[in-house]
């Protein structure tokens, strides 16, 4: 029963381990749990994580134990769990013992298939000490469902929860809104780009260095000798150019002004520049790209420690990236291509990212997304991506 | 689940959903930490003063800062205090005994203390994963080494540990295989109405249901990035009780006075004083 509910679990998706698994026996066997409440509660906090998966966790538990008998887990199922288990063992075998109960050097002791048997033994005692809980599963008869119906829009959190069955429960589905992946948030986004800074000493030298102190006083012969560090503060450059132009980045214009805003307020030596599609000869400061233009060729005097990121959707038709030329701008006179000028600026910023607001499975279809993906390291402006960027970004190359 | 004196059943100052109770003592028969997440104000650290208040232990508060390290948790050495008696000598500690001179950090200090304690360990998301999963390790074997004296700390009795994570993202693997885990959802009105019954048990029937309801109307306005949570309800409550012009009758007519208690980013506070206007 319990078995084929984990293995549910995992089928959905639900990354449950072995070892939760065998806590939430632990759980059943030290008498915690004796309702489907309680169990509903209890092997939620023990075995899901994260409150994203608390929806799918309430879909399978309803699904489950609605109006269903309990079955002795077959053999299949078992090899399956066992193999878990093992490997599980393999990698920590301390935590095993610990949720089986046994002396992790008594367990040491034991050889796998001895193991897998102590295991099926324990498990079977299990299925037995709550067989007795055939009715385990619903007091009032088999169904859970039926024994508390009488409160239909009745609460579930702060004391009232009598009125309702577990199931009932897990069948509202309350967690829904956190399955879903929501929009990124500016704090989102400052938990994804807290990594992104250098600590280089500065300001008043007003922190003591114990082991130059004491080195110092030593060295003095034993008279007290104090020595004072500068501070460490946050002195990481970053360049940020935006793709603002164009139709095609339009829908992402939103999740792109949230990261320039959380940019502005927390980075304290940021540039903004703003091109179309790609770079040509020059970027530009304003937004309209028309006032305060900045040669491309004079980013060669600047830190090549900063860190250059680049927001687009490197979208465009071929040409504008490889014809010398191929500005789709008239008054733009260019020397060299689209693509050369990027190389330059990779080669120029050690540390550089492509941030990409397009999902990754629709990078392919566009031909330009995999040129520039060559010379850019690039990533999804989603959390993950911008983690991923961010490592990137602090990585020693 | 058990009945006796050591199961937890809620604070004076704390309204303690079912749920969360069943998970509290699950986490402490199982002597495992509980991981507890949700939107801030939703009463994250409130539940360890509860569970330390309700079952008698001292409660032990790790604040987790960013530029922390695993260590200053445990123990400090306090070589600059030893340093100057080692020069001026006019101090009782003996400078040849460095054990003097080491001070327990919180997590020491839960494990050295005669009673049973709780630990709060607030805002772990704070630190980087190296000192999540390093601390996870000194929770689970429940000692630590002091390296300066070659001595081990053992836990005299094992602290009920109360993590708490304001993260949206997810803590790592191993961090999360160790502990249990529960998220606090936002309280309905029901258990609202018992939170600001038990803050405020003089207020009115009427006042605390036009405030109450006023509130989830506000907390429904569109385009707000930090929605006000309990802790901004009990706090405007505060603000409207000392105003002698507040009137029940205005507060359910839709005029809020005082939003910036309840909005704390300017953004925020704009929408919001545009939307209630509107809705006058």
């Amino acid at each position: 029963m319990f078995i084929e509910f984990f293995y549910t679990l995992r089928e959905r998706g639900l990354p449950v381990s072995p070892t939760s698994f065998l806590r939430l026996q632990k759980a059943l066997s030290l008498g915690m749990i004796q309702s489907v409440d309680d169990f509903y509660t209890t092997a939620r906090a023990i075995l899901v994580k994260s409150e994203r998966y608390f929806d799918m966790y309430d879909q399978v538990f309803a699904q489950f134990f609605r109006g269903v008998a309990l079955k002795a887990p077959d053999e299949i199922e078992l090899t399956e769990i066992v193999k878990a288990l093992l490997e599980e063992w393999l990698k920590n075998p301390e935590q095993i013992a610990e949720a089986l109960g046994l002396d992790a050097s008594e367990l040491k002791k034991m050889t796998p298939e001895e193991l897998i048997q102590y295991f099926l033994d324990r498990l079977k005692d299990q299925t037995e000490a709550h067989h007795g809980g055939n009715r385990w599963i619903g007091t009032g008869g088999t169904s859970p469902v039926g024994h508390s119906g009488y409160h239909p829009g009745g609460m579930r959190v702060g004391g009232q929860s009598r009125n309702k069955s577990a199931v009932k429960v897990a069948m509202e589905r309350r967690y829904k809104d956190y399955s879903q992946e929501g929009p990124l948030t500016e704090v989102q986004m400052s938990e994804a780009l807290k990594r992104l800074r250098r600590m280089i000493p500065s300001g008043p030298k007003d922190i003591v260095n114990v082991d130059k102190t004491i080195y110092e006083t030593m060295r003095n012969a034993g008279e007290i000798e104090i020595i004072f560090d500068r501070r460490l503060s946050d002195r990481l450059k970053i360049i940020l150019m935006i793709d603002n132009g164009g139709w095609s980045m339009d829908p992402y214009v939103e999740v792109v002004q949230t990261l320039f805003h959380y940019a502005r307020s927390q980075f304290k030596d940021l540039k903004i520049y703003y091109f179309h599609n790609t770079i040509y000869s020059r970027v530009w400061q304003d937004a309209e790209r028309r006032y305060k233009p900045e040669p491309i060729d004079d980013f060669i005097r600047k830190d090549p420690e900063a860190r250059l990121i680049m927001v687009g959707d490197a979208s465009m038709a071929p040409y504008e990236l490889i014809h010398t030329n191929g500005s789709i701008y008239i008054d733009e006179v260019e020397v060299g291509t689209g693509i050369e000028r990027l190389k330059f600026l990779a080669k120029t910023f050690r540390h550089a990212v492509w941030l990409n607001p397009q999902r990754e499975d629709e990078w392919r279809h566009t031909f330009t997304v995999g040129m520039i993906w060559r010379v850019f390291p690039m990533f999804e402006l989603t959390l993950d991506g911008l983690e991923k960027a961010v490592q990137h970004l602090m990585a020693r190359h | 689940m058990t009945k006796d004196n050591n199961s937890f059943r809620g604070g004076s100052k704390y309204i303690l959903d079912d749920e969360l109770a069943k998970v509290v003592n699950v986490s402490i028969a199982l002597e495992m930490p509980l991981l507890l997440k949700g939107e801030p104000g939703t009463g994250k650290t409130m539940l360890a003063h509860a569970i330390a208040e309700s079952l008698k232990m001292p409660l032990i508060v790790l604040n987790v800062k960013s530029s922390m390290k695993l260590v200053d948790a445990l123990y400090q050495y306090d070589t600059l205090t030893r340093l100057n008696d080692s020069r001026f000598g006019d101090s009782k500690r003996d400078v040849s005994n460095i054990e003097e001179y080491i001070r327990m950090g919180k997590i020491g200090q839960a494990f050295v203390s005669d009673l049973r304690t709780v630990l709060l360990i607030d805002e772990i998301d704070k630190a980087d994963s190296d000192f999540q999963d390093d601390m996870l390790d000194v929770l689970d074997q429940m000692q630590f080494d002091i390296i300066e004296i070659d001595k081990t700390i053992t836990a005299r009795n094992r602290p009920v540990i109360v993590i708490t994570s304001n993260a949206k993202k997810d803590l790592s693997d191993p961090f999360l295989g160790r502990c249990n885990f529960h998220h606090i959802a936002f309280p309905d009105t029901g258990t609202m109405r018992l939170i600001v019954d038990v803050h405020f048990p003089n207020l009115g029937r009427d006042l605390s249901e036009a405030c109450i309801e006023a509130f989830y109307r506000l907390r429904d306005f569109k385009g707000i990035e930090k929605k006000p949570a309990t802790r901004e309800l009990i706090n405007w409550i505060r603000a409207l009780k000392t105003d002698p012009e507040m009137h029940i009758k205005s507060l359910s007519r839709g005029n809020a006075p005082y939003l910036g208690i309840l909005f704390k980013k300017s953004a925020d506070l704009a929408a919001a004083t545009q939307q209630s206007a509107r809705m006058r």
